[in-house]
C-alpha cells in the first residue's frame, strides 16, 4: 500500500516539477516583482519598495485609458466575434457544394499569430496607402481618407475591427462543433409543431450549445483581456497611448522602459480583475444553472 | 504489479524528470564543447535585425567558419523590436552569450550593468585598428574604454522626389523653414500627395532632436549634445520653442494625417510608393529605394540647417561587443576582428548601405558617388555641419525615444500644450544629468 503510494507520487513528480516551474516559480516571482524596483537596465539597485509601483500605476493617466479599453476591448471584440462566429457555424453547418474549401478559408486567420494579424491591419488600415481606405474611396462611401490609426476618435475602433476579425474562426469552430452534436430528432420535433427557422433556433438550437456558449465566452473573454499582441502589431499602444489595453500597456513597461516593477504591478492587478470577473461569470451561470463548471 | 516492473517504472520517472531539470539549465552547454576535441562554440546575437542583414552577417561568419575550422559560430537574431530586451534579458540571467551586439543607444547602459567587456588590450593587437576611423572609436567608446567595434555607420541626409521637384521648379532646402515651405507646395491631399514623409511613431525623436539642436545651433555643447554650453538643456531655450513649432506646423500642413503612428517602415514605404516628397533617413534605405524607385527620381541633399545656418549632425550605429561573463573571449575577438577588418567590412557597408568604419575604405569610388555623396559632402563642411556627440553615456538615452514618441503625439493630437511638452522633456534630461553625477 505504501509502495503504491510512493509509485503514484513519483509518477506524478515530473507534472509537479513542470508545473512549480513553468507556473507558480514565474507567478509567485512576478508578485514579488510587483513590490520591487526592478528596471532591466540598472539590474544593480533591485529593492523592495512596497506599493510604490501600484501607486505609480494609479497615478499614471494611461493606466486609466487602459483599463477603460481593457473594458470596451473584451465587450465589444467578444459580442461580434460571437456573433459573427455562430452566423458562420450555422451557415458551416448546412451541406453545400465546396463546403470544405471554404471552411478552410473561413478558420484560417485563427492560424496567424496575433502579431502577425496586427501589422497586415496595420498596413491595411494605412490611410494613405492602405486598401480599406482606397475600397471605400472608390465605392463612394468615404470622400476623404480616415486616418484609423491615427485618429484617436478611430483608432480603439480600428483595433476592435482587427481583433474580432481574428477571433470569429474560434467561435465558428467551437459553436460549428455544439451544432454538429445537435440531435436531428430535435429539430423533426420542432417541425412536427410547426416551428420556424427563427423559432428553431431560438427554441431548440440555442438552449442545446448553451453550455458550450457559456464555457467558449468565458474563456475566450480571458484570452482577449490578456492578449496586446493585435494591438502591439498594430498600434504599438499609439498614437499617444490611446489604445493601450492593460496588457499592451504591461508589455509596453517591458519592452521600452525595461521596468519588471511596473509590468509586474499592472500584471497582479489583471489578475485580481480577472478573478473578479470568474466568480461574477460562474456565480451567474451557476444561478441560471446552466454551467457544466 | 511486479517489483520488477516497480522499479524499472520508478527509474523512468527519475530519468524523465532528470532529463526535465536538465534541460531547464543549459548554461554549460558551450563549456564542455569546448572541453571536447578543441572545438569551441561561439554564440552571438545581434540587435539590428533585418532578414537581409542577417543574410549578410552570416555569409560573413561562414567565412570565418572555414577559415577557422576550430570555431563555431551560432548566430541568434530576434525580431528587431525584440531584440535589445532579448539580449539584456539574456546577459541579465549569464545566458552563453559570447560575441553581441552593441548599440550606441544601448552601450552605456550594458557598461553600467557590468555586461560587456572593454576591447582596448585586444584592439591594441590588432593590426586593422589604425585605419578605424577616429568617429567610430569614439562611437563604440564610454569614457577611454572601447567596448565595441562598429559595423557601419548611419548618417541622416534628405531623400527627395527630383522629378516632384523638376515639375514645380524647386530646389532642395537648405534650412527646416525652407524644408516646411517647400514640403507645404508639394502637398496635395487631393491627389494623396504631401511634401514631407513624418515619422510621429517609433523613432519620432530622430526628427524633433534634429530641429531643436538645429535651432539652437552654436550654443548646443558639442560634447554634451542634450545640453547648451551654458549647462541647460536645448529643450529649454525659446529656440527650442521655435523648433518644434515648425515641427507641428511641417505634421499639420504639410504631412499625411495618419504618419503620427507612422516608424520606419511607413515613413520609407511612403515616399517609395509615391505618397511623400522628401524623407530624412539614414543611407541603409539607398538600397530599397533603388530596388523601388525608377532611376532618376530621386536624389540625396544634406541635413537642413537651423536659422544661424548650422545643422548638427552625429553618427550613430551599432557593433560588435564581448560578452563579460563569455569563457571564449579570445575566439570572440578573433571573430570580431574579422567580422571588422577592412575587407569584410567594406563589403557589408556596400551590401547594406552603411557608411564603412575603416578610413580607407571611404577612398573607394563606390562611396565618392551617387547617394552616398552628400554624407561625404557634409563631413568635407564642418563649419556648417557641427559634429556633436550624442547623449549616449546617460542610460536613459534608450528610453528616450519612447518618452519623446509619446508625449510628441500627444502634442501632434493636441491632447497637449506645446510649453507643457518642453517642459516635461527639459526635466527628463534635467534628472538624467542630475542622476548621472550622483
Amino acid at each position: 500500500m505504501k509502495n503504491q503510494k510512493i509509485f503514484i507520487l513519483s509518477g506524478l513528480l515530473p507534472a509537479l516539477l513542470l508545473v512549480l516551474a513553468f507556473t507558480y516559480y514565474p507567478f509567485l516571482k512576478g508578485i514579488i516583482m510587483a513590490f520591487q524596483d526592478y528596471k532591466l537596465f540598472d539590474l544593480r539597485h533591485i529593492r523592495f519598495v512596497g506599493f510604490d509601483n501600484f501607486k505609480d500605476a494609479f497615478h499614471d493617466p494611461k493606466f486609466f485609458t487602459a483599463l477603460k479599453n481593457s473594458g470596451y476591448w473584451v465587450f465589444f471584440s467578444l459580442i461580434f466575434q460571437f456573433l459573427f462566429g455562430l452566423a458562420l457555424a450555422l451557415l458551416l453547418k448546412k451541406p453545400f457544394r465546396g463546403r470544405g474549401i471554404f471552411q478552410g478559408f473561413a478558420f484560417y486567420s485563427w492560424a496567424l499569430s496575433g502579431f502577425l494579424i496586427g501589422m497586415i491591419w496595420k498596413w491595411m488600415f494605412n490611410s494613405q496607402i492602405g486598401v480599406i481606405n482606397d475600397l471605400l474611396l472608390r465605392i463612394g462611401i468615404i470622400h476623404e481618407r480616415i486616418g484609423f490609426l491615427s485618429n484617436p476618435k478611430w483608432a480603439m475602433t480600428s483595433v476592435i475591427i482587427a481583433n474580432v476579425w481574428y477571433g470569429i474562426a474560434f467561435f465558428a469552430i467551437m459553436l460549428l462543433a455544439a451544432l454538429q452534436s445537435v440531435p436531428s430528432e430535435l429539430y423533426e420535433a420542432a417541425d412536427m409543431d410547426g416551428a420556424t427557422g427563427v423559432r428553431k433556433l431560438w427554441n431548440v438550437t440555442l438552449p442545446y450549445i448553451l453550455p458550450t456558449i457559456i464555457a467558449t465566452t468565458l474563456l475566450r473573454a480571458i484570452w482577449i483581456f490578456n492578449d496586446p499582441t493585435i494591438i502591439y502589431g498594430l498600434t504599438n499602444g499609439g498614437p499617444a497611448g490611446s489604445t493601450h489595453i492593460l496588457s499592451s500597456l504591461m508589455l509596453d513597461k517591458i519592452i521600452y522602459a525595461g521596468d519588471y516593477g511596473a509590468a509586474s504591478a499592472i500584471g497582479v492587478i489583471m489578475i485580481v480583475l480577472l478573478l473578479l470577473y470568474t466568480i461574477f461569470f460562474l456565480t451567474v451561470t451557476k444561478a441560471e444553472k446552466v454551467g457544466d463548471f | 504489479m511486479t517489483n520488477r516492473k516497480k522499479v524499472s517504472a520508478l527509474l523512468l520517472c527519475g530519468a524523465l524528470s532528470a532529463g526535465l531539470l536538465a534541460g531547464c539549465g543549459s548554461k554549460n552547454d558551450s563549456s564542455n564543447e569546448s572541453a571536447d576535441g578543441g572545438q569551441v562554440t561561439l554564440r552571438m546575437i545581434e540587435s539590428l535585425t533585418s532578414p537581409k542583414r542577417t543574410t549578410l552577417i552570416q555569409a560573413s561568419i561562414d567565412k570565418f567558419e572555414a577559415a577557422n575550422p576550430d570555431i563555431k559560430v551560432e548566430l541568434i537574431s530576434p525580431p528587431f523590436d525584440q531584440a535589445d530586451n532579448k539580449i539584456r534579458t539574456m546577459l541579465g540571467a549569464k545566458e552563453d552569450i559570447d560575441v553581441l551586439e552593441v548599440r550606441d543607444l544601448t552601450v552605456s547602459e550594458f557598461v553600467n550593468n557590468g555586461f560587456i567587456e572593454p576591447l582596448n588590450e585586444y584592439a591594441d593587437k590588432w593590426s586593422d585598428y589604425s585605419t578605424v576611423s577616429a568617429i567610430s572609436k569614439s562611437l563604440g567608446s564610454v569614457g577611454d574604454k572601447l567596448y565595441f567595434v562598429p559595423n557601419g555607420l548611419y548618417e541622416r541626409q534628405l531623400f527627395y522626389r527630383a522629378d516632384w521637384f523638376k515639375e514645380q521648379n524647386l530646389t532642395p532646402p537648405k534650412t527646416w523653414d525652407e524644408l516646411f515651405e517647400t514640403a507645404k507646395k508639394l502637398t496635395d491631399p487631393s491627389k494623396n500627395r504631401y511634401g514631407f514623409s513624418f515619422r510621429g511613431g517609433a523613432g519620432a525623436n530622430g526628427t524633433t532632436d534634429a530641429m531643436v539642436l538645429a535651432f539652437n545651433g552654436d550654443n548646443v555643447n558639442l560634447e554634451d549634445s542634450m545640453f547648451t554650453k551654458d549647462g541647460k538643456t536645448v529643450f529649454s531655450t525659446p529656440e527650442a520653442k521655435a523648433a518644434i513649432e515648425l515641427y507641428q506646423k511641417l505634421y499639420k500642413e504639410a504631412s499625411p494625417p495618419d504618419s503620427v503612428n507612422w516608424g520606419f517602415q511607413e515613413q520609407v514605404q511612403a515616399f517609395t510608393s509615391g505618397v511623400t516628397g522628401m524623407l530624412l533617413q539614414d543611407p541603409d534605405v539607398i538600397q530599397s529605394l533603388q530596388e523601388k524607385m525608377a532611376e532618376g527620381t530621386w536624389a540625396t541633399a544634406p541635413l537642413q540647417a537651423g536659422p544661424t545656418g548650422k545643422a548638427l549632425l552625429a553618427a550613430g550605429g551599432a557593433g560588435w561587443g564581448i560578452a563579460a561573463e563569455s569563457k571564449h573571449k579570445e575566439a570572440a575577438w578573433k571573430l570580431i576582428s574579422f567580422l571588422s577588418s577592412p575587407a569584410e567590412n567594406t563589403e557589408f557597408s556596400k551590401a547594406y548601405g552603411l557608411i564603412p568604419i575603416h578610413t580607407s575604405a571611404s577612398e573607394d569610388e563606390f562611396f565618392k558617388t551617387g547617394p552616398y555623396k552628400t554624407l561625404l559632402d557634409m563631413t568635407n563642411a564642418p563649419d556648417t555641419f557641427l559634429n556633436f556627440k550624442p547623449p549616449f553615456e546617460y542610460p536613459g538615452t534608450g528610453q528616450w525615444g519612447q518618452v519623446e514618441m509619446e508625449s510628441g503625439q500627444a502634442l501632434l493630437l493636441g491632447q497637449a500644450s506645446l510649453d507643457d511638452t518642453l517642459k516635461k522633456w527639459d526635466s527628463y534630461w534635467a534628472d538624467q544629468k542630475a542622476n548621472l553625477k550622483k
